[in-house]
């Protein structure tokens, strides 16, 4: 079945790359969805049924920390699978995101093979 | 030049050439001279970033490889970019790079990036004085340059 995706950047250039490598990968993708902050994506998780959300972390209004706090904080999306993808690779960055409930990294720069891997290891499926 | 320029040096190679040619699909043919650009026509993007260590990260490009970085990156024509992706892509270039390398680089504690600032500059004039880089690509040339302090001074009462 087709995922539904969220993708979660203050850079539309980002957004644009993601999208384009997830084509790439070869994932099944329905629908695309974009959210320029943590505000906007908690918006488009109460629209849409989401699969997986890939989110960036250094973003204006709210960012990726305190948007997956509030996404574990209770309600209807808060199993739904999230995955940083950012620049910072520290141990520190990483089990400070690992805390507050994601459940994927993927550090830039990546390419289709380590976007489709992550995904496959998150979700649990294999796309081949 | 002491280790640690040594150690920012190899890996400003190591982590540009992987970031172009991963994300960008901008194959790296040499290494040029960094002093090459100061002068010249360049599209610029500098951050500065906070934690252990702080510091800052300028890139700068002919105009010509911002516009094909931002083709590649975009997966477009050179023709369909507009300014604003080039300056999107060179932010995002900025950022991949700095952030790759300080996360490639011992002793790094934690870090935060801020948001980089584009400048186009007729005659460019290097703002960051630390290790600095330069690459021969398809059409011109990209440099970056790295300045990391562990051990900045505080000034009481200021951030």
């Amino acid at each position: 079945m087709p995922l539904q995706i969220l993708i979660v950047d203050d850079s539309p250039a980002m957004r644009s790359f993601i999208r384009r490598v997830m084509r790439l990968s070869g994932i099944d993708v329905g629908n695309y969805f974009e959210a320029g902050n943590g505000q906007e994506a908690l918006e488009q998780l109460a629209s849409h049924p989401i699969d997986a959300v890939l989110t960036d972390i250094n973003m204006p209004v709210m960012d990726g920390e305190e948007f997956v706090r509030k996404m574990r904080g209770g309600g209807p999306f808060q199993a739904t699978p999230v995955i940083v993808v950012s620049t910072d690779a520290t141990t520190h960055r990483i089990r400070t995101m690992q805390s507050l409930g994601a459940v994927g990294y993927l550090q830039k720069p990546f390419g289709p093979e380590q976007l489709r891997d992550e995904l496959d290891r998150v979700l649990g499926v294999r796309h081949e | 030049m002491n280790e640690l320029e040594i150690l920012v040096g190899a890996l400003l190679n190591s982590c540009s050439e992987h970031v172009l040619e991963t994300m960008f699909f901008a194959p790296v043919f040499d290494q040029a001279d960094p002093a090459m650009s100061a002068g010249c026509e360049r599209i610029s993007s500098r951050l500065h970033f906070r934690g252990v260590p702080s510091g800052d990260f300028e890139v700068d490009a002919d105009p010509g490889i911002a516009r094909s970085l931002a083709a590649g990156f975009l997966g477009i024509e050179e023709t369909d970019v507009t300014s604003k992706q080039e300056d999107e892509v060179m932010a995002e270039f900025c950022n991949m790079t700095c952030g790759s390398a300080l996360s490639s680089l011992g002793r790094v504690e934690y870090f935060n990036l801020e948001t980089p600032l584009i400048s186009r500059q007729p005659a460019f004039a290097p703002a960051v004085d630390g290790v600095r880089r330069a690459f021969l690509l398809d059409g011109g040339t990209l440099s970056v340059c790295l300045r990391v302090d562990f051990n900045p001074v505080v000034t009481c009462g200021r951030s």
